[in-house]
């Protein structure tokens, strides 16, 4: 059993879940509604009451909303999150707070860091299971868009190799992000800092101009404006990274001696084993630290996972409060149909024709209510999804997953038995109290 | 089809252990027109009501036929009334959300499907013959009258051969309340029903074959109607 459940793709499971879930409130409705037709009399109902109903429709959907709509979100986060991540295998920095480095360099957030120097990124790049050694040089921008120096084959990797014009040939060159507002051709002078830091004509005389674009990553690195480190480093009136020599070079290898510093090394690793070992090769105390971005991150979301919970507590507490509030409206109404629900059983109706209209006239209610909590759940989704990604610039896409479905349903079956209660509870009056009431 | 009705020892108790009801015996044979008259709370629609087989708790016989309600659980009284059974009241009790049709033919909601299609096309006729509309209106616009035609309607949508009728013309006036008579005891005595109609209207009872008189939960007269 186990295994033929395993053996199953996980769609399929989370279908057969789901259906699971329906089955309670499916199989009260069978058991009422057989050899019965109570629908002319529900709709009466349903019609009679419309704006009570409409209010309770409303509370349901806006309830199921929430709290779908908050899982939704949250997995959305995750997902954009580390997606952007996904390029950034390891990060060599100094040493200093990973998260601090992580933001700095995955997310382009500005922050204060210490350099690494020519020795320590030559080690790093003479590695012998290091494919990629990338500096990533940060701190100025151009009209609050980050841009960042760094070496071509970076460039390349970050954009898979989809780059719109041509690659940077020489200092003075720059490849432009998706979202940038600079186009190719355009030519631009670059700030020193970013931000309320910004020192504006610390560079002037510098002039870069964009002769490529990157295709869009769906990470922050969209809106920033990539040039040779040479570039960076010329700008600050540093040494270029190499030898008098050898002074027209663009991108590794660096001379060590002529090296003045990076904030961060982006390492991608030959094969993926090699990215432990370098891990544990580039931390040395007071010198480096290297981390996975994609741990720090997991790290972070299990510290949003004990928010998202106890965010999906209050969901659900709201949705139990609104259930109840639901329950108690039917128990009103059932006590106002008292007559004639007494008239029903006058006439010869069965106490099952009677819980049938009642059952399915809430239910009609709480399904209506929880299918438009899904939709409620996707635009808020949706909404919230635009503003994070128009504040971030990480993509985070809205879609409802299957624990989302599984949470309307579950919310379904459980409201749908509970609300048989209320009718329950009045079902051994007598039928001449209720004629006469 | 309709059957005769025989009352044995029927003793009514309330909740708190009055008692409402106590008839020794009482035979009406089918076919028969009865009023049932007395003064407020002397026990008339709980005499009504225990025809109906709606009551809990009352001691000896209620035989319609050879059927002793009060030997029979609730669920079977219901299925009884449902089939033998039409109830009139005297505020109608109509579903105001429905037309004229949809409560005439109420029934065809909870009995089998087979038997739907006949509840509804009698409903229509009888509809019909009482010269109500059968429109989208729903009954919330109708007169007394007409709602109270309709609630006819429906108490013979079931072919039922037993009427039981509780004050069917108080909520009237005169002129409605007098053509819902000549309509009931036509429709009654054409179907060859047996008809137990409370009322306090003399018109209503002067058309009645027999009229009892209740008083203090007790049969004190059965008259012949020429005679009340």
């Amino acid at each position: 059993m186990r295994d033929i459940w395993l053996s199953l793709p996980s769609g399929a499971q989370d279908a057969l879940i789901l259906a699971l879930f329906l089955v309670p409130a499916l199989a009260i409705g069978v058991a009422l509604l057989r050899g019965v037709a109570p629908f002319p009399l529900v709709s009466a109902i349903l019609w009679r009451f419309r704006w009570a109903n409409t209010m309770f429709v409303a509370l349901i959907a806006i309830s199921v909303g929430m709290g779908i709509g908050l899982v939704a979100q949250e997995r959305g986060l995750r997902a954009g999150t580390a997606q952007a991540a996904d390029k950034f295998d390891l990060v060599v920095t100094a040493p200093g707070s990973e998260l601090t480095m992580l933001f700095a360099t995955v997310f382009l957030q500005p922050q204060d860091v210490p350099l690494l120097g020519g020795a320590a990124f030559e080690r790093v790049a003479s590695h012998e299971n290091v494919e990629i050694a990338a500096p990533l040089a940060f701190g100025d921008s151009y009209r609050s868009a980050p841009v960042v120096g760094t070496i071509e084959s970076f460039a390349r990797h970050l954009s898979d190799n989809r780059i719109e014009g041509r690659m940077w040939r020489s200092s003075g060159e720059a490849i432009a992000g998706a979202l940038s507002e600079l186009e190719i051709g355009a030519v631009f002078t670059p700030a020193h800092g970013h931000g309320s830091a910004l020192e504006e004509g610390a560079h002037a005389g510098t002039e870069i101009e964009v002769v490529g674009r990157m295709a869009p990553t769906g990470t922050p690195w969209d809106r920033s404006i990539l040039v040779p480190v040479e570039t960076v480093w010329e700008t600050h009136g540093l040494a270029n990274g190499h030898a008098p020599s050898d002074a027209g070079r663009i991108g590794p290898p660096f001379d060590p001696d002529h090296f003045p510093g990076t904030p961060a090394i982006v390492v991608r690793a030959d094969e993926l084993w090699a990215n432990y070992a370098l891990r544990s090769e580039f931390t040395r105390d007071g010198e480096t630290m290297a981390f996975f971005p994609g741990t720090v991150l997991s790290n972070l979301y299990i510290v949003m996972g004990d928010v998202r919970q106890a965010m999906s507590i209050m969901a659900l507490v709201t949705q139990g409060l609104v259930a109840a509030s639901v329950l108690l409206g039917l128990f009103i109404l059932s006590r106002l149909f008292r007559r004639q629900i007494a008239l029903l059983r006058a006439l010869g109706a069965s106490s099952r024709f009677v819980l049938a209209v009642m059952w399915s006239y809430g239910t009609a209610l709480l399904a209506t209510g929880a299918t438009l909590g899904l939709g409620v759940g996707y635009a808020a989704t949706a909404i919230l999804s635009r503003i994070v990604t128009e504040r971030t610039d990480i993509v985070v896409s809205a879609s409802l997953g299957w624990s989302e479905f599984h949470l309307v349903a579950g919310f379904l079956s459980v409201t749908t038995i509970l609300s048989l209660l209320p009718v329950l509870a009045q079902r051994r009056q007598s039928v001449v109290g209720g004629l006469r009431a | 089809m309709t059957l005769d009705l025989t009352l044995k020892a029927l003793a009514v108790t309330s909740d708190r252990g009055r008692r409402l009801l106590d008839v020794d015996r009482l035979e009406v044979p089918a076919g028969s027109l009865i009023g049932v008259r007395g003064p407020s709370g002397a026990g008339k629609s709980t005499l009504l009501y225990a025809l109906a087989g709606l009551l809990e708790g009352l001691t000896g016989s209620v035989h319609w036929g050879d059927t002793d309600l009060a030997a029979l659980t609730p669920g079977a009284r219901a299925v009884f009334r449902a089939r033998r059974i039409g109830l009139i009241f005297q505020d109608f009790l109509l579903f105001d959300e429905l037309g004229a049709l949809g409560n005439a033919s109420l029934a065809a909601q909870f009995r089998p499907r087979k038997d739907r299609t006949d509840i509804v096309a009698r409903a229509a006729s009888h509809l019909s013959r009482l010269g109500v509309p059968v429109d989208r209106r729903t009954v919330a616009t109708f007169s007394g009258g007409e709602r109270q035609r309709v609630a006819i309607a429906r108490a013979l949508a079931n072919d039922a051969g037993i009427l039981l009728a509780d004050e069917p013309t108080a909520s009237l006036h005169r002129e409605a309340a007098d053509q819902l008579i000549e309509d009931l005891v036509a429709l009654a005595r054409e179907g060859g029903k047996t008809m137990v109609a409370v009322s306090h209207d003399g018109a209503l009872l002067a058309r009645m074959d027999r009229v009892l008189t209740v008083e203090d939960g007790r049969l004190v007269s059965d008259a012949r109607a020429e005679a009340a």
